[in-house]
């Protein structure tokens, strides 16, 4: 699941240095319309709908993969 | 582009866009080649507010209408109302302002050529209300449209852009049996094949009479079909309820041959490039043959139903051929193809080359690019790949900035006794060089080109300029003109990469025209 975060932030974000240490507090380019299209990109690949607080709680690729797995449980 | 909205709309169009901010329009940034307006309903404040603020976007969009270069494109998207909450029946106040926001845009388009409005319902119409708009994300960024329906946005913005600069198939090959008529002509007859009348004649009436009113918007129509051609001949001319019949097909290939080399030879004919064709057939084997052998020419599916007919025709338009607007010569292309087969078997009747063109009565017409022509000019470098020197696209608007920027510009025009082709060329000269030049291969085989060019040489002349430069660009489709300027007599200065680089001596150059290009410049 990480490398399938890891691969959709790379696209979103245009960028290939992302890793799994990647976050908002070390990349500029995630920003707040990345940050929504980052959303709508997560939802469509895991086939899931993300509440309003969840999107907000998206900090880090390992935000989202703890987000990501406690819903698919 | 530079992007005035009222919503986040940011990930539904290209990334070098660029973006104002929510409902700003302080800032008309410069260096932007082109504008969009799309603004839509207000959401979350009152039925009456929401009115007066669609009336203050007209205002908006009128300041930055006037403060738009009148060469730069502006695209306008109607305002439409995705999510309409009346709350009594009787309540069309929204309705009403949104109708008069779009009346505004519609009249500012008369007055104001760079100004292109388009139909933004076009797109909604085909996703339900419930699906327009992610209330989620509405709210959580004030995303304007689903985000979901980035996809389909992209296509159908992309597709507006082509249309607006005029981009656009040229010709339809269509089949007959089971396509422009139910039935097989060979087997019912031409009283018993299904046209007119009930259903489902009654479809492919609709589906003729459809295809007529495009063709008269300067697509070509064709026929490729396996039967026999006395047999159709006499069905066209006979079958009372026939619509479209021979004098609509600028040409046809009727007999037992694979549909593949037909039409292969139906373009070669017409003199326009396979990539510039849709094949109409409803026998998905032959669909899938010409798919095989032709790759570059385009192929929708065909409904299975006659009654499906005009959604397939709605999406064959919007899909192939709907362009933003059409020229003067649009609408007499057929003709034009037509004649240009008359005058090639009328040259056999003559001894020479020569005494064939001076049967033509060829009338050329030169004259300056100007308001009236610079749709054409431009539609004819976005079209034209084949004679076509350094193959530069320009919109209307990057042609009346080359004209800004002491660019001059002439189009030429030709009729003869087999017809008025219009305007089928055209010359950009910036300073002492050409940077343009361009004709409509179907004026070609007459030396036109040549003539033309003289005279514009004459005209700089005139002007002035002793010594002319000129370049050749290749493409993949330009190399019948690889050598075209060595013919005119121009001298080759450098040669890269098939790039060539020419110069002419303007009092040194042979300039003269032959008689019979009787020529009217203006």
């Amino acid at each position: 699941m990480e490398e399938k975060v890891i691969s959709i932030l790379r696209v979103v974000l245009d960028d290939e240095l992302v890793d799994a240490d990647t976050s908002q507090g070390n990349c500029d380019k995630w920003d707040s319309m990345a940050q929504l299209n980052l959303a709508v990109e997560i939802e469509a690949a895991f086939n899931v709908s993300l509440e309003p607080e969840q999107i907000a709680e998206m900090r880090s690729v390992q935000d989202i993969v703890r987000i990501l797995s406690g819903m698919k449980k | 582009m530079h992007v005035f909205r009222n919503n986040t709309v940011e990930r539904f169009f290209p990334k070098e866009y660029t973006f104002s901010g929510y409902d700003d329009i302080s800032v008309v940034p410069e260096e932007a080649d082109s504008y969009v307006w799309f603004y839509q309903v207000p959401v979350g404040c009152s039925r009456e507010i929401a009115v007066e603020t669609i009336g203050g976007y007209k205002q908006k969009f009128a300041l930055v209408l006037s403060r738009i270069e009148a060469r730069k494109t502006f695209i306008a998207m109607t305002m439409e109302e995705v999510f309409g909450l009346p709350l009594t029946e009787d309540d069309y106040s929204v309705r009403k302002a949104i109708g008069e926001y779009n009346g505004f845009l519609f009249e500012a388009e008369k007055t104001h050529s760079n100004l292109k409005v388009l139909d933004y319902s076009e797109f909604i119409r085909n996703a339900p209300e419930a699906e327009l708009i992610d209330w989620k994300f509405f709210f959580i960024s004030q995303m304007g449209i689903n985000p979901r329906l980035t996809n389909p946005f992209q296509v159908w913005w992309q597709r507006k852009l082509d249309s607006i600069s005029m981009k656009r198939k040229k010709c339809i090959v269509l089949d007959l049996d089971n396509t422009l008529w139910g039935g097989v002509l060979g087997e019912d007859g031409i009283s018993g094949i299904k046209i007119g009348g009930d259903y489902p004649g009654k479809a492919y009436s609709f589906f003729q009479q459809s295809l007529l009113q495009l063709s008269d918007t300067g697509v070509i129509l064709t026929v490729c079909s396996k039967n026999n051609e006395a047999d159709v001949l006499a069905a066209w001319e006979n079958n009372p309820f026939m619509i479209l019949k021979k004098e609509h097909f600028a040409t046809y290939r009727i007999n037992w041959l694979d549909k593949a080399t037909n039409i292969r030879d139906i373009a070669n004919e017409l003199n326009i490039g396979l990539d510039s064709l849709v094949f109409v057939d409803d026998n998905p084997a032959e669909r899938d043959l010409v798919r095989q052998m032709l790759p570059m020419v385009s192929i929708p599916d065909f409904p299975a139903q006659p009654y499906d007919l005009p959604v397939f025709f709605k999406k064959l338009v919007g899909d192939f051929f709907k362009v933003y607007t059409t020229t003067n010569e649009d609408k007499k292309k057929t003709e034009q193809y037509k004649a240009n087969f008359a005058r090639s078997q009328a040259q056999h009747a003559f001894p020479d080359f020569k005494s064939f063109l001076e049967s033509l009565d060829m009338q050329i017409t030169i004259e300056a690019a100007n308001d009236f022509n610079i749709p054409r000019i431009s539609q004819m470098t976005q079209k034209t790949n084949q004679f076509n020197l350094t193959t530069r696209r320009y919109t209307e608007a990057d042609v009346k900035s080359f004209l800004a920027n002491e660019g001059l510009i002439w189009c030429m025009s030709v009729a003869d006794r087999f017809g008025d082709n219009g305007i089928t060329g055209a010359v950009f000269v910036k300073g002492s060089e050409i940077d343009s030049m361009l004709l409509s291969c179907r004026i070609l085989g007459r030396g036109i080109e040549f003539a033309f060019l003289k005279k514009v040489l004459s005209l700089l002349k005139a002007r002035g300029v002793a010594e002319v430069k000129a370049k050749y660009l290749p493409t993949l489709k330009n190399g019948q003109v690889a050598d075209f300027y060595d013919k005119c007599g121009f001298v080759l200065i450098s040669e890269t990469e098939g790039i060539k680089s020419y110069v002419s001596d303007l009092n040194n150059a042979d300039l003269s025209i032959e008689e019979y290009y009787h020529i009217n410049v203006q």
